[in-house]
């Protein structure tokens, strides 16, 4: 009882060192609370969801033209799937739309009616207008959850989308539970049979197969015997879904949060219990006379450590139970979070096992340091103690003599301070370089988010054109090319070819995305992170992700699987590339000729001189080359004379063909009379009008905003810790210097001149661990960048620098605030007492 | 004589609590350039609390403070350390030294915040060191290697070592031994002798006998005020005679 009054006394004396080891603990406790019960929240909220939608374990979506019955078959026969459901979806990749604020933006969109939902999994609708509403609606839609959440849509509101210049408009019937499909990068749409028909013309139609299984799926197994039994190439013909893709795609970026909330934590942790370590050391210092008296009168040594590790178990037990509470309290507001990342309805059940596991952990953590540091007690006999301990007798070498030293007093002095408390100083060190790497990388993470998600494009590894148009076959590409080269609002105009191109590369599970041009260095967007661009047909380029993963240098041989061959590639340069999930290859038009001869370019992007508008100029090559066929080919019949009725009315049909059926040359001649009417498929030249940005828009500019607004809030928050840190140390060292602080005042130092002093001191070990912060920072970036996208960005050194001073000077003005208390040393009290 | 410091109705409280303490009573008082000022008095006089007061180091209640010219009651706590430094020099009856400093330090740290990089500095503070006794081996150690008496004599020197206009000291020998009091205190006088003014806050009677004004205060306030030549410059038991008869009229 006797000890723990002791405890008690320590802590009404030092209440402000007391609080702020609460405070750390309390954060401590909270953030890894938060972590260790959301975690485990997320792999169920999806549990839950798919279990509710009783969706398809695996959905793979084949073009209509390119899938062959035999891959069911497979799945049949080989797979033993028995329930293997069939139906046709279409596809918009991204598909422009109108967002709320009529904003044009891209999504990647399936399209399928009812029934074909119902192969999928049940069709859960969530919430939605009223039934008979619904009916009265001429073209519903029923959107997935990710556009009520994400977007703020509601039902009866009208959501458009935009092909072609013709808008598309639907009513939002309602939301509705989905398992898959509901992440930015796809997303499914429920229509009306006869939209769906409508929509035909204007987006892919895919076929849909959607199975179980409960046996080990490999889609690289089953392209390869899709291939040799069609002698086709599946893998550029196919997209695949899975309840395991989902989540991962779903979740990347929230566990990428909550694993720097646990970074977050354990610098608070590490700052906490430095304190506790400080303040350990000091009050044994300050009460080393009393530790003797105690001694003396018969305390044994055990029972004085009992009495500082008392006070710690006690605030750091405080802080962790407040924590814990605050944690299960966060619940439904991480629930929103949560909810808002996920894009799906998340109920967290507050986990009380995990908190109480948490909150012990951080108890005995706290107790474990106390005890370390409160043990050295018993290194103080009576005697010892009376004399206050060995450590203020100085028989060694004088540190930074006075009459050596060249600079203003306050320096000198400042200096000489920095090795009388030179274990502190490590310590202080210590925290500043867990503060300093946490701080610096929110930073750099603002910084890079700073305007929106333009970051992001920058390390995407593809070109992000103003527009991109899809060629029809037969077209040829570099006429084409050259002729939109010569209108003046035209900046650039490279010829590749449309997305989603995959390959396989041999000895490696994952297959690759191909990106393809005559010459990379009229790109802007490919950036080389090593090495040079492909020249030669046998070389190639590779990601970043794919360097690490796969262990791959350049120099290195790859094979490429084609068709119907395999061929070899020199690696001549490592591309930082964060799209397709880092699974990137680069090579040159002819080297993509050699895997797929018969492969021609189909796809022109065109990026427009600053100025320009890019609806205008979409409007412009509409008019000139023929709208898409696509959006031709369920238009109205123009007005005018029989003529050019009947002219329209043929391009009408030439566009069903081409846009429908495959069909690349169309010639045509009608009589009516004695009169001929002729013409051919030739001014079709345009397939699809896209616009990458937009799409981007819609995959990037959520992320870029919650991430801005994270790194910002964590650099505050690391601050504050800083900054409560710095200034208890700061403010114990004048309590326990203010008899040396007095007399100096006596001397005629002013309290500026004091406070001057103090900052100064911790000047040097602010510098160096600042330094070697910035050093960690860098290479904790280009950690996360590489886990978590693939990528590694460049990094700024003004940057870098300008954190590294402001940190030091933060640092220096929180410790000169601080210090203020010196003007609350009076010295006539000190003289008199 | 030209008073170097004097006060007008000064009053200085203190208080505790609900109950106001007045220590120092509108007190009028003029301490002459070159004049070793005693002040004694019983315990709880106000010895003390004058002494901080005249010296800057605390703020009056009420009145003035006049430093030559100027009023110095009420310069901000900055202000005052200001004043302190180019004016006066303090020597305590705890000595106070910094303990993680050497001695030489110790006393640099004095001399520094008023001669910065003075040439001749560290020798004039080396010089005077051994002047007192404290040899260059000597000059090495920390306080805690040092008597009391080998302290208060750097406590001393870093008084002086900016020759200051006034020196105050308060019970300067309080804690030191009659032996190591004497050597003290001779310091003291032979500081006198070059010019300096003194006041000092002393109960005792051998310490007295070293000023050349001594000031009896009771209850805050100035009741008698006994002058006496230089030290050494009259027969000693004369001069003792007489303060003690002064210090008995003053119910010592």
């Amino acid at each position: 009882m006797k000890i723990c009054r002791l405890s008690l006394f320590n802590l009404k004396r030092n209440k402000r060192e007391a609080a702020a080891i609460v405070f750390l603990t309390l954060i401590t406790t909270f953030l890894m609370t938060t972590f260790a019960v959301s975690i485990t929240q997320i792999d169920r909220a999806f549990d839950r969801a798919f279990e509710e939608t009783g969706c398809a374990d695996f959905i793979l979506l084949f073009q209509a033209d390119r899938y062959r019955d035999i891959y069911r078959d497979i799945l049949e026969e080989e797979y033993h799937v028995t329930d293997v459901r069939e139906s046709s979806v279409l596809y918009g990749a991204g598909a422009s739309a109108l967002s709320k604020k009529g904003e044009s933006i891209a999504y990647n969109m399936i399209f399928a009616d009812e029934n074909t939902e119902r192969k999928m999994e049940n069709f859960q609708k969530l919430n939605a207008l009223p039934d008979d509403e619904i009916e009265k609606l001429s073209h519903p839609i029923w959107l997935p959850q990710y556009f009520e959440i994400t977007a703020g849509y509601a039902p009866g509101e009208t959501f458009t989308f935009v092909s072609g210049g013709r808008d598309y408009p639907f009513t939002i019937a309602g939301f509705y539970n989905t398992g898959l499909y509901n992440s930015s990068s796809m997303l499914k749409c429920i229509i009306s049979e006869d939209d769906r028909v409508l929509l035909s013309a204007v987006y892919e139609e895919y076929r849909m197969i959607a199975f179980d299984t409960e046996r080990e799926f490999s889609y690289e197994e089953y392209y390869e015997k899709c291939a040799a039994k069609s002698n086709e190439n599946v893998l550029s013909a196919v997209l695949p879904l899975d309840k395991d893709m989902e989540k991962m795609v779903e979740t990347a970026y929230l566990a990428v949060f909550l694993y720097m909330s646990v970074f977050l934590s354990i610098v608070t942790m590490i700052s906490a219990l430095f304190l506790i370590l400080h303040k350990i050391s000091k009050d044994m210092e300050e009460q080393m006379v009393q530790i003797g008296v105690l001694e003396a009168l018969g305390y044994t040594s055990r029972e004085l450590s009992f009495s500082y590790i008392c006070e710690y178990i006690f605030t750091g037990g405080i802080g962790a139970i407040i924590g814990g509470i605050t944690a299960a309290a966060f619940s439904p507001v991480m629930d929103t979070l949560t909810r808002g990342m996920m894009n799906r309805n998340v109920h967290t059940d507050v986990n009380i096992l995990r908190i109480l596991i948490v909150v012990i952990a951080i108890i005995a953590l706290v107790t474990l340091f106390a005890l370390s540091r409160a043990a050295r007690v018993k290194k103080l006999p009576p005697v010892v103690a009376f004399r206050k301990g060995i450590k203020t007798h100085h028989f060694g070498k004088n540190i930074l003599p006075l009459e050596k030293m060249r600079h203003s007093i306050n320096i000198r002095l400042a200096f000489k301070g920095i090795f009388n408390d030179l274990h502190s100083n490590i310590g202080t060190g210590i925290c500043m370089i867990a503060a300093g790497v946490a701080i610096m990388f929110s930073v750099y993470l603002f910084d890079f988010f700073k305007s929106g998600y333009n970051g992001l494009i920058g390390v995407l590894g593809m070109e992000t054109p103003d527009i991109s148009i899809i060629m029809m076959s037969g077209v040829n590409g570099e006429s084409f090319c050259d002729e939109i080269r010569k209108f003046p609002e035209v900046e650039k105009v490279l010829l590749t070819r449309a997305m989603g191109d995959y390959v396989e590369i041999k000895g490696c599970n994952q297959s690759a995305a191909v990106f393809s041009y005559a010459d990379f260095s009229l790109t802007d967007n490919i950036r080389l992170k090593t090495g040079r661009f492909p020249e030669y047909d046998n070389e190639i380029m590779i990601s970043a992700r794919r360097e690490k993963t796969e262990n791959r240098h350049i120099g290195d041989s790859i094979i490429i699987k084609g068709d119907v061959c395999e061929k070899s590639y020199i690696i001549t340069g490592i591309v930082t590339a964060m799209n397709n999930n880092g699974i990137s290859v680069y090579m040159t038009e002819d080297g993509y000729r050699r895997i797929r001869p018969n492969d021609r370019p189909n796809a022109v992007e065109i990026t427009l001189k600053n100025e320009e508008d890019r609806s205008a100029f979409t409007d412009k090559l509409t008019t000139l080359y023929g709208a898409s066929a696509k959006d031709t080919a369920y238009a109205q019949s123009a007005q005018g004379s029989l003529e050019e009725r009947i002219r329209a009315k043929a391009d009408e049909k030439m566009a069903v063909l081409i846009s429908q059926y495959g069909v690349t040359d169309v010639d045509y001649a009608i009589r009516i009379g004695d009169t001929i009417i002729s013409g051919n498929s030739s001014h079709f030249v345009i397939k699809e009008i896209s616009s990458m940005k937009d799409f981007l828009k819609s995959q990037m500019e959520s992320i870029a905003a919650v991430t801005k607004t994270f790194s910002f809030c964590a650099v505050i928050f690391i601050a504050v810790v800083v900054a409560v840190i710095l200034g208890i140390i700061a403010a114990s060292a004048v309590k326990r210097q203010r008899r040396e602080l007095g007399i100096m005042k006596s001397m005629g130092y002013t309290s500026r001149d004091l406070m001057i002093q103090l900052t100064l001191r911790i000047l040097p070990v602010t510098i160096i661990s600042s330094c070697i912060a910035a050093v960690l920072s860098v290479w904790v970036q280009r950690a996360f960048w590489m886990a978590a996208f693939g990528v590694q960005i460049p990094e700024s050194l003004p940057l870098i620098i300008g954190t590294t001073a402001a940190l030091v000077l933060f640092c220096l003005i929180v410790t000169y605030i601080s210090a203020g208390s010196i003007r609350k040393i009076s010295v006539t009290e000190l003289m008199t007492e | 004589m030209i008073p170097i410091l004097h006060t007008e109705k000064l009053c200085k409280s203190f208080s505790n609590g609900a109950t106001q303490q007045h220590v120092i009573k509108n007190l009028d008082l003029e301490i002459m350039e070159g004049d070793f000022t005693v002040i004694m008095g019983a315990s709880g006089s106000g010895k003390s609390t004058l002494l901080y007061a005249l010296s800057g180091m605390d703020k009056p209640t009420l009145g003035k403070i006049f430093f030559g010219d100027t009023e110095i009651q009420d310069y901000t706590n900055d202000q005052l350390a200001v004043f302190r430094r180019k004016n006066c020099g303090f020597v305590f009856q705890g000595i106070y030294l910094l303990e993680n400093q050497s001695v030489l330090d110790n006393v640099l740290t004095g001399a520094f915040v008023v001669q910065k990089n003075s040439p001749g500095l560290i020798k004039r503070v080396k010089e005077l060191l051994a002047k007192v006794g404290l040899d260059e081996a000597m000059q090495k150690k920390y306080p805690n290697q040092l008597s009391g008496g080998e302290a208060q004599r750097v406590g001393i020197v870093r008084a002086v070592i900016n020759e200051p206009k006034i020196l105050f000291a308060d019970e300067p020998t309080g804690s030191l031994d009659s032996a190591s009091g004497r050597d003290v205190l001779d310091i003291f006088t032979g500081v006198h002798e070059n010019g300096q003014s003194i006041v000092m806050v002393t109960h005792d009677i051998r310490t007295a006998l070293r000023g050349t004004r001594v000031i009896y205060l009771r209850d805050g306030k100035v009741v008698g005020d006994h002058r006496m030549a230089k030290y050494g410059g009259d027969d000693l038991k004369e001069r003792r005679e007489k303060l003690t008869g002064f210090l008995d009229e003053m119910g010592w």
